[in-house]
């Protein structure tokens, strides 16, 4: 008895030493890293008149412009459905390849993941302004830049759902004589449709974000008039663009909870 | 004999021998049921002759043709022998008619896969083989929407639907209850019989062995330690495949 509770007492204080060791050791690196950046609360305080009247001009919205930014809107929507799309179809193929219970071959298996994992860690903006430069200006570089990094994800999210189908049906489907394609249509393909429709529909509510913000480099949508009032100084307006992106999102998302509530 | 099976063996990679030297020769049109505990290799058995495993070695003759070793027609093999499993092993989101419709996927390019689709034919296939099993009627069911012993009834559909020479029946009753069990045994032999499909059914259950086996033969670690008659099926006979430890 007394000596259980000696343990635990000894084993309490080892715990507690512990946590004070990490604790201390993170709190040394946040503070270190604090310096480094410039987190200065000081700075924040100090600028607050600036952000008050920052807001002061940008209020009350200039709601005549919302006329102006009606096709800009439809285009912001455009660019993240076809981007969409784009990408939906590029990564089933990729999701196959990328997969390792149904790649030809773990030499593809790996250089689609090495890929997948490329195009994921580019930012649509970065990509944008590559295609800015080799298609030109406007929606199109948008498109193919959301495409890809899309692409990137859905691949990715698809290839570890199909890694994880449950065996028996695929090998059922062997046992018929099927070819290797047609086991993949059969055993594994209605297996991964719910989740695959799930993260492609959540995947638009992503696109239609960053298709907001891709005019900010010339690549179509809203993003280009938050740039274009803000550089002249047209303040009204730059809030009304923010108005409407905020209206866009809350209202892609609403629609892609619900179509996800009903898939699921 | 429709299928002759002469000193096979596998081992795994890792070592287990999970076949010896297995000698079995299967008459056309018989029901043979191979009797063992789980881990006698049975499972095995059966996936090495269609091949879902490489055997080590050993050969498989089926109609008088080697069936094993590279080069073969995979595709062209696993049609003669229909699968049935423990698990039903159906895709549970397609239809009853299109998981009966994937037992003619051996006969079908690849190209008209793509689009899902099946030529008519196949069709008033796989309506007969369900007709067969007493499952027409839920033709257009979900195959999740289905009783155990259902899914199973069209699991032997989907088989039949290959048109298949032998039908592989790998525990086909052991996650159901009694009564269940003993009908979609009952289904199996009964079209096997109007078919004249030979069947071999892995089984694990004493009772059912008797009450369905033409021919048993019993399996214990790897090696088949009685072949013969239900009615020889005596205490000692069991007891050597179910407790006997190898020497």
């Amino acid at each position: 008895m007394n000596a259980v509770l000696a343990e635990e007492a000894q084993r309490r204080a080892q715990r507690l030493t512990k946590a004070l060791l990490w604790g201390s050791g993170a709190a040394a690196v946040l503070w270190f890293t604090a310096a480094q950046i410039g987190l200065n609360p000081a700075a924040l305080v100090r600028g607050v008149p600036f952000m008050l009247d920052f807001f002061g001009r940008m209020f009350p919205p200039d709601l005549a412009h919302l006329a102006l930014l009606r096709d800009a809107t439809i285009e912001t929507v455009q660019i993240a459905v076809w981007g969409t799309v784009i990408a939906i179809l590029l990564s089933i193929p990729l999701a196959i390849l990328g997969a390792r219970n149904t790649a030809p071959h773990f030499f593809v298996f790996h250089l689609v993941r090495l890929v997948l994992n490329a195009l994921r860690s580019i930012n649509e903006l970065v990509f944008a302004l590559i295609f800015v430069a080799a298609v030109g200006l406007g929606p199109f570089a948008g498109v193919l830049a959301i495409a890809l990094h899309a692409t990137g994800m859905l691949a990715k999210f698809c290839a570890e759902e199909i890694e994880g189908v449950d065996r028996g049906p695929v090998e059922a489907m062997q046992a018929t004589g099927a070819g290797r394609l047609q086991v993949i249509l059969f055993g594994i393909v209605p297996q991964v449709v719910p989740a695959f429709v799930s993260y492609a529909v959540y995947r638009f509510d992503v696109s239609i974000r960053a298709a907001t913000i891709l005019g900010l480099v010339g690549a179509g949508g809203l993003g280009f008039s938050l740039i274009k009032t803000m550089k002249l100084f047209q303040y009204h307006q730059t809030a009304t663009c923010i108005l409407v992106i905020f209206v866009l999102v809350l209202v892609s998302d609403w629609l892609c909870a619900r179509i996800r509530a009903r898939i699921l | 004999m429709i299928l002759r099976i002469k000193g096979l063996s596998k081992v795994y990679p890792g070592g287990t021998q999970a076949l010896s030297s297995v000698d079995i020769d299967v008459p056309a049109g018989q029901f043979l049921v191979i009797l063992g505990p789980s881990g006698a290799g049975k499972s095995t058995l059966m996936r090495c002759i269609n091949r879902l495993v490489e055997p080590t070695s050993g050969q498989i003759v089926f109609e008088s043709k080697e069936i094993t070793g590279p080069g073969r027609d995979l595709r062209a093999t696993r049609r003669q022998f229909g699968m049935v499993f423990q698990q039903f092993n159906l895709v549970k989101r397609l239809s009853v008619l299109t998981n009966v419709l994937t037992g003619r996927l051996g006969y079908r390019s690849v190209l008209r896969s793509l689009v899902y689709s099946f030529p008519e034919g196949d069709k008033r296939i796989a309506i007969e083989c369900l007709a067969r099993v007493n499952m027409e009627r839920k033709a257009f069911q979900r195959a999740d929407t289905l009783s155990g012993g259902e899914q199973q009834r069209v699991a032997i559909a989907r088989a039949l639907a290959q048109e298949p020479k032998v039908i592989l029946a790998d525990e086909p009753v052991a996650s159901l209850d009694p009564k269940i069990a003993r009908q979609v045994l009952t289904y199996l032999r009964q079209v096997a019989k109007e078919l004249g499909i030979t069947v071999l059914c892995n089984l694990h259950q004493v009772d059912y062995a008797r009450e369905f086996g033409e021919r048993i033969v019993g399996m214990s670690r790897g090696s088949v330690v009685f072949d013969g008659a239900a009615s020889d099926l005596s205490d000692q006979v069991l007891r050597k495949i179910y407790y006997e430890q190898a020497a």
